[in-house]
């Protein structure tokens, strides 16, 4: 394009005002990138899990916990395939930074119920054995520098149990990467409660599900420990609901993003456009036309937007990418990436920005009269 | 001699807030084809509004101004400002250069309107560069060019697209002597050696000594009895 270098030069005709403005779009599109890929994550948390599985919890509150004798009964419901006890612990190694995602679950039990865990037969059957033994995500591995066969001493956060663990297995599974597990056994017989916080259950038919609740809530209403029983995703969803409105508030952080950097933009923007009053005025006495000069400074502010994007959301890719997330976020975003539907929608959003905030100049400029530019120094 | 310009009874009236100001009162002149015109006279008489209306940056109150056998204050926006390219060239008092690009840029920039491709604006650009004698310049930026130097960019600027007429706004008026006397030969010698009509808006009685011609206006109006042929520098 003949215009290129035109456009090029101008772009960066004032090298601090350029550098301070994409390193604030820069800023400002690493937040709105993150911001919604931490959204997705959640989002990918609460509608997660397998489709066969309900959770029963206390009716009371997911804090008050059930008592083991209730295992038989969920058994003896027509339609459930197997139950498990899970309990979340919380707790951390070493140092409280280091807190990940701790609960029990039983042992002899990983993979009838929870088969997408894919865990090696023999490192599966070393953890059954091992009534200490540790199940443990394939990021916290990696984190710690942990391997196979190590002994390491957890750290309590609710419960009066510090576990000493012998790492016996790993799971590479995805969204399970930053959790540890460890023996249902261990725990109960280190407090001797025979009380657990969630049953899981799995069913045979998944169209049975809504009815198999129901007859587990009413085999528990009358007792001391009523349940409340939820399919997977709807007690994954409590966590996200625990945390308020969360997407409200991300949301409009991002939409405050957006209206900030377009009023800063359109200020150094139309800065920009009043320095080159009179080169516009030569411009458009040599021949530009209204359309074409207007064409330029779009294009001008709008790459200045792209950079800005590109400087943003290609630092948080690669952060996401190299970095080590797991540790930056203690563990609750392992997995933090941009994904292409995010980085194309900071795009537009930097598009978008380059042409409301460069608009107004623009168009003063393109409507300039050539005498009233000519005259502010002729 | 054919009148490449023909001005008839043209008025400039500017709007002031609520206050009409009236710079031009009917004007009627003609500029034959080759000719050097220098316009004088006190400032507010109108001159820069009349070089403003010939080079069709302006458009009239009233009256006609017909350039080349077409009438230019008929003309929209539009077609105003491609007509420029093709047959306008400009030259202004402070050379308005564009800081970011080098000569040969500033040069081109009049040519990026047209289709010539990029060897020949290339050709262009480099024949109008050593006609103004900066062949040796053509890299360097404006604030890497004297005054002079400047000024000589800008006219090669105004003649690399080879128009009908260069209209030239004190294009003296920041120099020093040394460097007026070469701009204004450089000025005579595009209008004699290459045929180039030109209109000249100065107050410098010497440089209007270089026009063949000089029309001094008062207060919107031609001072017939003053216009006269110029000496021969």
């Amino acid at each position: 394009m003949k215009y290129a270098k035109l456009i090029r030069r101008n772009l960066f005709r004032n090298k601090l005002r350029s550098f301070l403005m994409i390193v604030l779009m820069g800023a400002i599109f690493f937040l709105i990138a993150s911001l919604i890929q931490i959204l997705d994550a959640f989002d990918n948390f609460s509608t997660g899990g397998a489709g066969d599985r309900l959770v029963v919890q206390s009716a009371f509150s997911l804090a008050t916990m059930l008592p083991y004798a209730h295992e038989e009964k969920l058994r003896r419901v027509p339609g459930v395939v197997e139950v498990g006890k899970s309990q979340w612990l919380g707790g951390y190694y070493k140092e409280r930074r280091n807190t990940f995602a701790i609960l029990t679950l039983d042992a002899d039990k990983v993979n009838a119920l929870f088969p997408e865990l894919n865990i090696d037969a023999g490192q599966l059957a070393d953890f059954a054995r091992d009534r200490q033994g540790a199940l443990v995500g394939a990021d916290l591995m990696s984190r710690f520098h942990w391997k196979i066969g190590d002994r390491i001493t957890l750290h309590r956060e609710i419960f009066p149990f510090d576990p000493e663990l012998n790492i016996r297995a790993v799971t590479h599974n995805a969204t399970l990467g930053s959790a540890l597990y460890l023996h249902q056994d261990y725990f109960n017989e280190a407090l001797k409660w025979n009380r657990v916080g969630t049953f899981w259950v799995k069913v045979a038919h998944i169209n049975d599900m809504p009815a198999i609740s129901q007859q587990i809530d009413a085999a528990f209403k009358n007792s001391e420990d009523p349940t409340e029983t939820f399919t997977e995703k709807e007690f994954n969803r409590q966590f996200v609901n625990m945390m308020g409105n969360v997407k409200l508030l991300f949301g409009t952080i991002s939409l405050c993003s957006i209206f900030m950097i377009v009023l800063l933009a359109a200020i150094t923007m139309s800065m920009a456009a009043r320095e080159r009053v009179t080169e516009v005025a030569v411009l458009k006495a040599i021949g530009f036309g209204r359309g074409l000069i207007l064409g330029l400074m779009l294009t001008e502010f709008v790459i200045t937007t792209l950079i800005g994007w590109v400087v943003g959301v290609g630092g948080a890719a690669l952060l996401y990418r190299f970095g080590d997330m797991a540790k930056y976020t203690m563990g609750f975003l392992p997995n933090l990436r941009i994904a292409p539907a995010t980085a194309a929608i900071c795009a537009a959003a930097a598009i978008f920005v380059g042409l409301v905030a460069g608009g107004l100049p623009s168009m003063k400029s393109a409507n300039l009269r050539v005498v009233d530019g000519l005259r502010k120094v002729v | 001699m054919e009148a490449l310009v023909q001005i008839d009874n043209v008025r400039k009236v500017y709007h002031r807030d609520a206050f009409e100001v009236p710079v031009l009162n009917g004007i009627t002149v003609g500029v034959p084809r080759g000719d050097f015109l220098a316009l004088m006279g006190p400032s507010g008489s109108g001159k820069t509004t009349l070089l403003n209306l010939i080079a069709g940056i302006d458009r009239p109150t009233a009256g006609s101004i017909t350039v080349d056998g077409r009438e230019i204050s008929r003309f929209n926006e539009s077609a105003l400002a491609s007509w420029r390219a093709r047959h306008v060239g400009f030259i202004f008092q402070l050379y308005n250069l564009i800081p970011v690009l080098n000569a040969f840029e500033n040069v081109e920039l009049p040519l990026l309107l047209t289709k010539l491709s990029k060897k020949q604006r290339r050709q262009h650009v480099e024949a109008a560069l050593n006609i103004v004698g900066l062949g040796d310049r053509m890299f360097h930026y404006p604030r890497q060019l004297s005054g002079g130097q400047e000024q000589r960019v800008a006219i090669a600027r105004a003649v690399v697209t080879d128009p009908t007429i260069i209209v030239a706004d004190e294009p003296t008026g920041d120099l020093d002597a040394k460097n007026a006397q070469e701009t204004l030969d450089l000025l005579r010698q595009l209008n004699e050696e290459f045929e180039k009509t030109i209109v000249m808006v100065t107050h410098d009685p010497k440089a209007a000594q270089h026009a063949k011609r000089i029309l001094h206006l008062e207060k919107g109006l031609l001072v017939e009895s003053v216009e006269e042929q110029a000496a021969e520098a």
